[in-house]
């Protein structure tokens, strides 16, 4: 780990550099009034001072739509893999442990390829969040800051960044930026400020107890009231699923070429709260009710995914479920919240 | 396996979603060459009563209309409607609100009452006749119907989204319309369409209709929240879901 | 991340293999039997229990559990018609070319269940999967005791394997019980659900395993039948259908709860799912 510093002329600089170097970059920008990921054109469209995008960086990890085959008919598959390194610039804390606890998913058990090598494509720079967005409560999560995942890491502190390198693909990118100096004991204390900040400060909606009290908690609350309460106005809209960071489900399909001599099998984003998730050939749908696919929902992020994951909460508290929900029901700390109060954090006898 | 044969008809409609048939460009060449076209007014003079693949576009709105659709049912294996009109009765069942006289008095005056001028209630196609396969919207998508097209070439089901549009507007990364205080019908509308209202900064005016299974009960509780009322709502579902019966069989 | 290792030398979990159908026929009026070989001429390799992701190009995948014992060569599929790729099946004949990915899944007990009494209880197209098992097990047959096979049919008409089912009655190291829902002329043996028959199982159900595969509405009373006799919940193994997609615990389709079918399931021991009220 290498810890210098860029002030902001120099970092401009530095982006400039990387994008006409030819690299392919995606970086935060103003998208509408709101912040997006998109392709950084110039470093003067980048805007790390963002609150929180639209859509997290999920969406170049795993795509919306990607193909995995092509194939000619009659059987002829062939794999098809994502080409060209791709660079993510601006990714929060909270987006990066997202993007962590996939990483750990797409490759324990059956190791997705397709995932992986793109993921291997791929260098992250992230940047600690300079603007709390209105729902945020990463804090609550603990992840208002990470230490991981990242290949480079940017804090700003004022007049510069903090970039910390933290991979030798890192390292090689920054390697030699103009006006690159070492971190000064006060610009690691800067750091350290906006760490110490940003720990309290992004917790709109603080959670009652410790994220690790959550999957005992949910086991004594699958036939809380609060499940239906809530999903009586829910739109079965997936909006909650769509916006997630850490939500990975996938539908898989097939189209054919007008010939029908050849085609594709892709993967598309699905959701555990639309109506036929759960649905099987011959339509019986063992997940019919709106209250049970919300409840899923709630116990993937709280219970499930975490049992997968060494235990890490699968809900990094990045507040887009909030923002997106309509008849906003989808606040997991809303839901944690009130079974907090009504069964106590103490483990089910 | 030999090229289905396909004949197109319309009803009551603008010819809209036929335009749409042009519109796929590129793609009407193969269209074309992967199935043998035997009817289609629009675009050609033949005429055919043996085809395969009946295509609908437009709502049935006379009697003699519904004669004309049960014979081109009973001569097609697989009957498609294609667009609004034809899948939910689109804008045409607004007529659905009124006394059917004071319809035509309002459109025709006292020509109005020439017989041939004589109109009954508006039905989507499946009012009248079984339809396999409904491609929605005003006009329909392009792309969904290539892609129904295809399917069905392949003798297989076409997967069409019984989710709501709300999945592809966020996947456009639009700010939702609510957030505007628009009364946005989006989270109830079937999507397949892209959300492309949504991305050219409308509202969703709900043309692909309903969701299987649309959430009516929580409209009161969300107006509420939002400081609207139920007939707030009422008056945004009044073109393309006035009278609108369950899109599903 | 590692860096260093080249990750294309991992397999693609999504990438069928090859295979071919050597014969096919319909065992009744909806079901389709296939007989299948990997076109590399290499065993599938799977265990009784587990099944495969069928590919057609051009359509899609179906999850559909071997109904063969792998000491058998090739594998078998029965397939009914209600879904895409399963409706394309039904289009197919001899010769024709399939994906297959797998085996996935969880095994029945074979190892556990050996010199133990073993009870079947499979209800309409239930018996595919459990043919699997029962077959193993008369191919090795003085591994196992007792035998016991109940089959529930809902009419005659869709009674499946007709010609093995017959084989299996006249065996005498084999206790056949069959009963039909909605008996026509042709039939003159038990009438009614399968619950009905386990009264009538002549093996100590609270000793033997109980492997349990059917629709979903039939584990409930199956299971209620079976807790009324005090069988142990650890001698019951059920074979329940989900979504398998994907088949690789990825897609998210097949959870029960927190579990993926397609990796800790199709067979589950019964105690395993205290806890998971998604499943029965």
């Amino acid at each position: 780990m290498s810890i210098s510093k860029l002030s902001k002329t120099d970092f401009k600089e530095f982006v400039d550099g990387l994008l006409s170097s030819g690299k392919m970059v995606m970086g935060v920008q103003a998208h509408g009034e709101r912040f997006a990921f998109d392709v950084l054109k110039s470093a003067g469209d980048l805007r790390l001072d963002y609150d929180v995008t639209i859509l997290p960086p999920k969406k170049y990890v795993l795509p919306q739509v990607e193909t995995l085959l092509t194939y000619t008919l009659p059987e002829q598959y062939k794999s098809q893999y994502q080409e060209g390194e791709m660079i993510l610039l601006g990714v929060h804390p909270y987006d990066m442990a997202a993007i962590n606890q996939m990483d750990i998913l797409f490759s324990q058990d059956q190791y997705d390829t397709h995932y992986m090598l793109r993921r291997k494509k791929m260098t992250i720079i992230a940047c600690d969040v300079a603007t709390p967005s209105k729902n945020v409560f990463a804090a609550s999560m603990g992840t208002a800051t990470v230490h991981e995942g990242y290949d480079i890491l940017l804090t700003d502190i004022g007049d510069a960044y903090v970039i910390e390198a933290a991979t030798d693909k890192g390292r090689s990118l920054v390697q030699g930026a103009a006006g690159l100096a070492n971190a000064s004991a006060q610009d690691e204390a800067a750091r350290q400020a906006v760490w110490d900040k940003n720990k309290i400060e992004l917790n709109k909606h603080p959670l009652k107890c410790k994220p690790s009290d959550i999957p005992a908690l949910l086991d004594k609350a699958y036939n809380h009231p609060v499940w239906d309460e809530k999903a009586r106005t829910c739109f079965a809209c997936g909006s909650c699923n769509t916006t997630c960071p850490t939500c990975y489900c996938f539908d898989v399909q097939d189209d054919v070429s007008w010939d029908r001599t050849a085609g594709k099998r892709y993967r598309a984003w699905d959701g555990c709260l639309l109506e036929n998730f759960a649905t099987v050939a011959g339509n019986h749908n063992f997940r019919k009710a709106r209250a049970d696919r919300f409840r899923h929902r709630l116990y993937r992020k709280g219970k499930y995914v975490p049992a997968k994951i060494g235990g890490r909460i699968a809900c990094v508290g990045c507040g887009r479920c909030i923002t997106a929900c309509i008849p906003d029901i989808a606040n997991p700390v809303a839901i944690y919240n009130r079974l907090v109060e009504d069964l106590g954090v103490a483990p089910k006898k | 396996m030999s090229k289905p044969r396909v004949a197109i008809f319309d009803f009551a409609c603008c010819e809209g979603c036929q335009l749409q048939i042009v519109n796929l460009e590129e793609e009407i060449l193969d269209l074309i060459g992967a199935v043998d076209v035997v009817e289609w007014r629009e675009a050609m003079a033949e005429t055919s009563e043996e085809y395969d693949i009946a295509i609908i576009e437009g709502s049935i709105t006379r009697p003699e209309d519904e004669d004309r659709i049960r014979t081109i049912r009973s001569r097609a294996k697989i009957l498609i409607a294609i667009g609004a009109c034809a899948t939910i009765g689109g804008i045409n069942k607004l007529k659905n609100n009124f006394d059917l006289d004071e319809v035509r008095n309002c459109v025709y005056g006292e020509a109005g009452q020439m017989e041939h001028l004589e109109t009954g209630q508006t039905k989507a196609v499946d009012e009248v006749v079984k339809v396999d396969y409904k491609v929605h919207g005003c006009p329909m998508t392009g792309s969904e119907f290539a892609y129904v097209v295809r399917c069905l070439l392949m003798g297989k089901t076409p997967e069409i989204p019984d989710y709501p549009v709300c999945v592809e507007c966020k996947m456009k990364e639009n700010v939702c319309r609510w957030e505007y205080g628009e009364i946005c019908i989006g989270p109830i509308t079937r999507a397949g369409c892209g959300a492309k209202c949504p991305s050219a900064g409308f509202r969703c005016f709900g043309c692909r209709g309903y969701v299987d299974n649309p959430n009516v009960e929580a409209a009161k509780e969300v107006m509420d929240k939002y400081g609207l009322t139920v007939d707030d709502l009422r008056s945004k579902l009044v073109l393309f879901g006035s009278k609108q019966r369950p899109t599903y069989e | 991340m590692c860096d260093c290792c080249s990750v294309e030398k991992e397999k693609d979990i999504y990438l069928p293999e090859p295979a071919s159908i050597n014969a096919c026929r319909m065992l009744n009026g909806t079901e389709m039997y296939m007989h299948i070989g990997l076109d590399s001429g290499k065993p599938l390799g799977h265990a009784p229990g587990q099944f495969v992701e069928v590919s057609v190009a051009g359509i899609g995948e179906a999850p559909l559990t071997v109904a063969s014992s792998p000491t058998q060569s090739g594998f078998e599929l029965v397939v009914r018609n209600v879904g895409r790729v399963s409706g394309a099946m039904h289009g197919m004949t001899a010769g024709h070319k399939l994906g297959i990915r797998g085996p996935f899944g969880s095994i029945y007990p074979v190892d556990e269940m050996k010199g133990r009494d073993l009870v079947f209880i499979c209800g309409g197209i239930g018996l595919v999967p459990q043919r699997a098992f029962i077959n193993y097990v008369l191919d090795n047959r003085s591994d196992y005791g007792e035998v016991v096979i109940l089959q529930g049919t809902k009419c005659y008409a869709d009674r499946l394997f007709c010609d093995e089912v017959a084989e299996w009655c006249a065996r005498d190291d084999v206790q056949l019980l069959e009963t039909i829902d909605l008996p026509d002329k042709q039939w003159d043996g038990n009438v009614g659900v399968v619950t009905t028959l386990i009264p009538k199982i002549g093996v100590d159900l609270k000793k033997a395993g109980v492997l349990v595969c059917g629709p979903p509405i039939m584990y409930k009373f199956v299971l209620m039948s079976l807790m009324e006799q005090q069988v142990p919940m650890d001698h019951v193994f059920l074979n329940l259908e989900r979504r398998m997609k994907c088949g690789v615990g990825k897609c998210g389709h097949c959870q029960i709860n927190g579990l993926y079918v397609c990796q800790s399931g199709p067979v589950y021991r019964y105690s395993d799912l205290a806890g998971v009220p998604e499943a029965i």
